[in-house]
């Protein structure tokens, strides 16, 4: 009896392991040509991960939302000389492992170019196997140092760690005097945008106080809130979620002080409404921004998702255009074109001293390293 | 002193938890993982319920009907089934649950946090410290519940049938009591304990994501079995403790980080020092 | 020797070896595939991690199925073997030239320093039973991850940025590491030490009455435990980049667990086959369901669990399977006129009663678990093995 079983469980180990292969093989048949029947010059299909599932999946929605938008709008304006986009992202939940699953599948899918991945930590695993495929790839928002360090086919469109860390520590010296600090020790971004902080801190001669939480404590911040209730200004570089608490925390203690932060606190507005608290933050995209491509988009994405934009879903949206324009400036006429010979053509245009891309995140130039010089602005909420 | 009154309301919102965690394994003898869930449940009663009535005490009712009813629901379908089966397919089937109204809430809800303002009650200055009038009712109302618990449980026919079953179901069954039916009791008391906790954990926290329960939950349980896991006020002095040692931790920059580490280490000394917890109750070792 | 050699071939049973053999069968064909180019990439992450997940399993297993003790920190010596493991392979890398010495190497350090955590963890479980050891190893799990995060050296927050290997040829090392681990374990189940161990998982008083060393093999299992976890996390380690700290999180150790006990307690078979469609599904759902519907995934998931776990344990839907099962059916085939036994739950000895028939005889106070009494004609299993 036992034997039987035995063989039996043996066989479908068999049975399930080539089935593994034969199923996954059959990924490949999954890229279909998008719905716009009106094309004959093919399409080329744009991939990226992002968290769609757990606590980050609202910036992986945001940011898949955004370059929707924009494939949308891309392919109702004829594409590029007759060339359509598509766009696919898989579900990445901010690892690094899911993020190599999903590189591997959108490659059998037939990936041709890239926006990478929406956090950093993902970011990292995507840009090391992107790296051996020469694949380029414009991340919409992973912003850590290492990111785009890996090989040259790697970009980004939001604005660095290092180069927030750095431009907050000259606002704030520049000032205030009492400067207060909290960050997250168990986050890329936050740790990363803090150590340029300390960093630049440290050699302009001034001195703050510290705090910290994780992800294990990111919910009640009254005792980091004790602590720095005294500051004119605390320096929140991390995500809009936490940086609400923080300032109703902050409230609570009965501190007057300004949350300062960075391109992660877009979206706060919703979290402090009611609340008596000066909040500003170093960012490239303003929903309230009277510009007319910011508007048009703000419109539009309105009509499709139902909500404002926040940060995230302007970085996705011009992630797509920036390869758009880039690929426009190449001349890409082939939609057939593998990855290795895109990315040559791709990197040449986008590097180019004259390329600009116009988008409603700001003016962006990008140079070889991959990072992106644009214009931070800073939005005032509240008081 | 303020970093200790700030314990302190951390602490009654883990002992509200740990007080749901322990009447459930204390009777049912299963580690209810979605226990944690359940708070997330009732918070988001309590945003809809606000949302369409804007009335913040109708809500209150609302999120505890929710909370009873699907504490009671989940028992019926997911748990009771599995009575008599070993411990180990109940616990694998909790964490199924807890996952189930996790997807369920980001399904309806969405993931992105949503924030909420429920009426603040002001604070009361003791000395020079100021004081949230909010923390000061978490610890009257927790310490309220915990007595009526405890007389429940010591008084009633109910809680003397909860005794029984908890001591052994056979035996209760042939003295005529209704395990089933006393252990349904027990879930909609557990559950309903939820929809305090979520009650005064928005009150401090007002922010609701679809993985709000977890990490409250896993932390409230450790402060149960701190506290003895089946024993009441057990759970109480548990969750102050895990309260206080977690700010009193968060409030020296150096160790911050380590929070988390030396709140688990200090569950694991203490279990290896008495096995039982803190106010556990004596189990004889066989010889 | 030559008796040595006798012996061992008296002894040799073809069904011992099917196991690993089929698996090295299954390994053979995938290379060949490999070879011929019939594999894309998703396979091939898809097989490194299949092996992976086989070896966390089954080593679960060896403490869940096989000592009988729950272990929820299963995921921190993974942890800890990815991280030191690839750590120390970026220095042997600077030595050695051999991207596969560097790799086994690597292996070997990984599991053994995890065998060492194996063994501090191990000492708890001499003192603690079944919830309480749980959430000890819940703690030790989320202890170990809560310092990598706080290590510098280890990349910090930012991950640790290992190197990874080919993911071509990766599958092929973790699955000849896959049947290494599981000659090791079916050799060790089938020894005396194996059978020291089940009666442990048994009955702990009795196995000590017997003159087993308890405490020498709880440790035992645990140690071995770990070392095939930590060997699964140095695969991991070199399988993606960078290695972060929230991958090792108690979901992931309960993902471990759920292989086991999808799979069966005690059956090393069912953890290969659970583990192996486990990592299957969570891939296929997670490469078609992209975009919105990547939510109904966990859903999908936990539905899935709810009802194997709630029909395979269910005690009133015990007639219903047996009738189904494959037992029974052969039963039927063989025997022309099987009796049929009637599973009555409200027959007499089947309500749960702590009097048990040793314990009355003892001086002693009754012990606090429920047990089914000791029949004359039929013995009592005391702990019923579910799958």
């Amino acid at each position: 009896m036992k034997k039987t079983a035995a063989k039996i469980l043996s066989v479908m180990l068999v049975l399930t392991l080539v089935a593994a292969c034969f199923t996954a093989c059959g990924g490949k048949t999954t890229n279909d040509p998008s719905p716009n029947g009106d094309t004959d010059k093919g399409t080329i299909f744009i991939g990226g991960t992002g968290p769609l599932t757990g606590d980050a999946s609202s910036y992986g929605i945001s940011v898949k939302n955004g370059a929707e938008l924009a494939v949308k709008e891309i392919n109702e304006a004829g594409g590029l000389n007759g060339i359509t986009f598509t766009f696919d992202m898989k579900d990445d939940k901010a690892t690094a492992e899911d993020a190599s699953t999903g590189y591997n599948a959108l490659m059998d899918a037939g990936m041709q170019i890239s926006i990478g991945s929406v956090t950093s930590g993902s970011c990292a695993a995507f840009g090391d196997l992107a790296a051996s495929d020469n694949l380029f790839f414009i991340t919409p928002s992973a912003s850590a140092a290492n990111v785009i360090e890996k090989g040259s086919n790697a970009f980004r469109v939001c604005f660095g760690d290092p180069d927030q860390g750095v431009l907050a520590a000259q606002e704030l010296t520049k000032n205030y005097k009492n400067i207060g600090c909290i960050y997250d020790t168990s986050d890329p971004y936050s740790s990363g945008i803090y150590d340029a902080f300390k960093a630049e801190m440290d050699k302009l001669g001034a001195s703050f106080i510290l705090q910290s939480f994780d992800a294990e404590n990111k919910k009640d911040f009254s005792t980091q809130a004790e602590a720095l209730k005294g500051c004119d200004v605390v320096f929140t570089p991390f995500y809009y979620t936490e940086a609400g608490l923080v300032a109703k925390a902050l409230v609570a203690k009965g501190s007057s002080a300004v949350v300062y932060g960075c391109d992660g606190l877009d979206g706060i507005a919703d979290q402090i409404e009611g609340v008596d608290v000066k909040v500003m933050y170093i960012t490239p995209f303003d929903a309230n921004s009277t510009k007319e491509n910011v508007s048009k988009f703000v419109a539009s994405y309105k009509e499709t998702y139902g909500v404002v934009p926040d940060q995230f879903a302007a970085d996705g949206y011009d992630a797509i255009y920036a390869i758009f324009e880039a690929m426009k400036a190449a001349n890409i006429d082939d939609a057939d074109i593998d990855c290795d010979a895109l990315c040559d053509a791709v990197v040449k245009a986008i590097t180019d001293p004259s390329f600009k891309l116009e988008g409603v995140t700001g003016t962006m130039t990008w140079d070889a390293s991959g990072a992106c010089t644009k214009i931070p602005q800073i939005v005032e909420l509240g008081q | 002193m303020s970093t200790i009154m700030d314990g302190l309301s951390l602490g009654a919102i883990y002992a509200l938890i740990a007080l749901g965690y322990t009447m459930v394994y204390g009777i049912a003898k299963m580690l209810n993982f979605a226990h944690g869930d359940i708070i997330m449940v009732g918070a988001y009663a309590i945003l809809t319920s606000l949302q369409l009535t804007g009335n913040p005490y109708l809500a209150v009712v609302v999120s505890i009907v929710v909370c009873t009813a699907s504490g009671v629901i989940i028992e019926r379908l997911a748990y009771k089934p599995l009575r008599g089966a070993s411990p180990l397919a109940v616990l694998i089937t909790a964490i199924g649950v807890s996952f189930f109204l996790q997807a369920v809430a980001q399904l309806i809800y969405g993931s992105k946090s949503q924030s909420i303002s429920l009426p603040d009650f002001g604070k009361v200055a003791i000395g020079d410290v100021k004081i949230n009038v909010s923390t000061i009712l978490t610890l009257v109302i927790g310490g309220v519940i915990m007595t009526a618990l405890t007389l429940f449980v010591k008084k009633t026919r109910t809680g003397r049938a909860m005794q029984a079953v908890s001591e052994d179901k056979g035996a209760a069954l042939l003295m005529g009591v209704n395990v089933n039916r006393i252990i349904m009791v027990t879930f909609a008391i557990g559950s309903m304990l939820a929809a305090f906790a979520s009650l005064f954990y928005l009150m401090q926290i007002p922010s609701i994501t679809p993985t709000l329960g977890s990490m409250p939950g896993i932390k409230a349980f450790t402060a149960a079995v701190i506290g003895g896991i089946g024993s009441i006020p057990g759970a109480m002095l548990g969750g102050v403790l895990l309260g206080l040692i977690e700010k009193i931790c968060l409030s020296i920059p150096k160790i911050a980080p380590y929070t988390t580490s030396i709140e688990f280490s200090l569950l694991i000394v203490i279990l290896l020092v008495k096995p039982i917890g803190l106010l556990g109750k004596k189990i004889r070792e066989k010889v | 020797m030559s008796r040595y050699i006798a012996n061992v071939k008296k002894q040799f049973k073809f069904k011992h070896i099917t196991t690993w053999l089929l698996v090295a069968i299954a390994l053979v064909i995938l290379i060949i595939l490999s070879n011929a180019g019939a594999l894309d990439r998703s396979t091939t992450g898809l097989l490194s991690k299949i092996a992976y997940s086989i070896i966390l399993a089954t080593s679960l297993n060896l403490v869940v199925g096989f000592l009988g003790e729950l272990s929820l920190g299963h995921a921190g010596f993974a942890c800890l073997g990815a991280y030191i493991g690839t750590f120390a392979a970026s220095y042997l890398r600077e030595s050695i030239d051999s991207k596969l010495v560097v790799i086994i190497l690597a292996m070997l350090i990984g599991g053994l320093v995890a065998a060492v955590f194996g063994l501090i963890i191990g000492l708890p479980a001499l003192r603690l039973k079944g919830d309480y050891l749980a959430i000890v190893t819940l703690a030790f799990g989320e202890i170990v991850r809560n310092i990598f995060k706080n290590l510098p050296m280890f990349g910090g927050a930012m991950g640790y940025a290992s190197k990874t290997y080919n993911q071509k040829e990766l599958f092929i090392i973790a699955f000849v590491a896959v049947i290494i681990v599981l000659i090791l374990m079916q050799n060790l189940i089938r020894s005396k030490h194996g059978r020291a161990i089940t009666a442990i998982r048994d009955n702990e008083i009795a196995a000590r009455a017997m003159g087993i060393n308890v405490t020498f093999y709880k440790l035992f299992v645990f140690v071995i435990a770990a070392f095939f976890a930590g060997i699964a996390g140095v695969l991991y380690g070199h399988f993606t980049t960078p290695i972060l700290y929230t991958k090792f999180d108690y979901n992931f150790s309960i993902e471990i667990l759920v292989m086991v006990v999808l799979g069966g307690m005690g059956s090393i078979n069912g953890s290969i086959i659970s583990a192996t469609l486990i990592t299957i599904i969570n891939f296929e759902l997670q490469a078609k369901l992209s975009g919105d519907l990547a939510a109904v995934r966990t859903l999908v998931y936990a539905i899935i669990l709810i009802l194997i776990v709630v029909f395979n344990n269910a005690p009133a839907l015990k007639p219903i399977k047996e009738r189904f099962s494959l037992n029974h059916l052969k039963a039927k085939r063989n025997a022309k006129k099987a009796a049929v036994i009637h599973d009555d739950a409200a027959e007499w000895n089947r309500i749960e009663t702590k009097v048990k028939m040793d314990t009355v005889l003892t001086p002693d106070l009754p012990h606090n678990e429920a047990v089914t009494p000791d029949k004359p004609d039929k013995p009592a299993k005391e702990d019923k093995e579910n799958g």
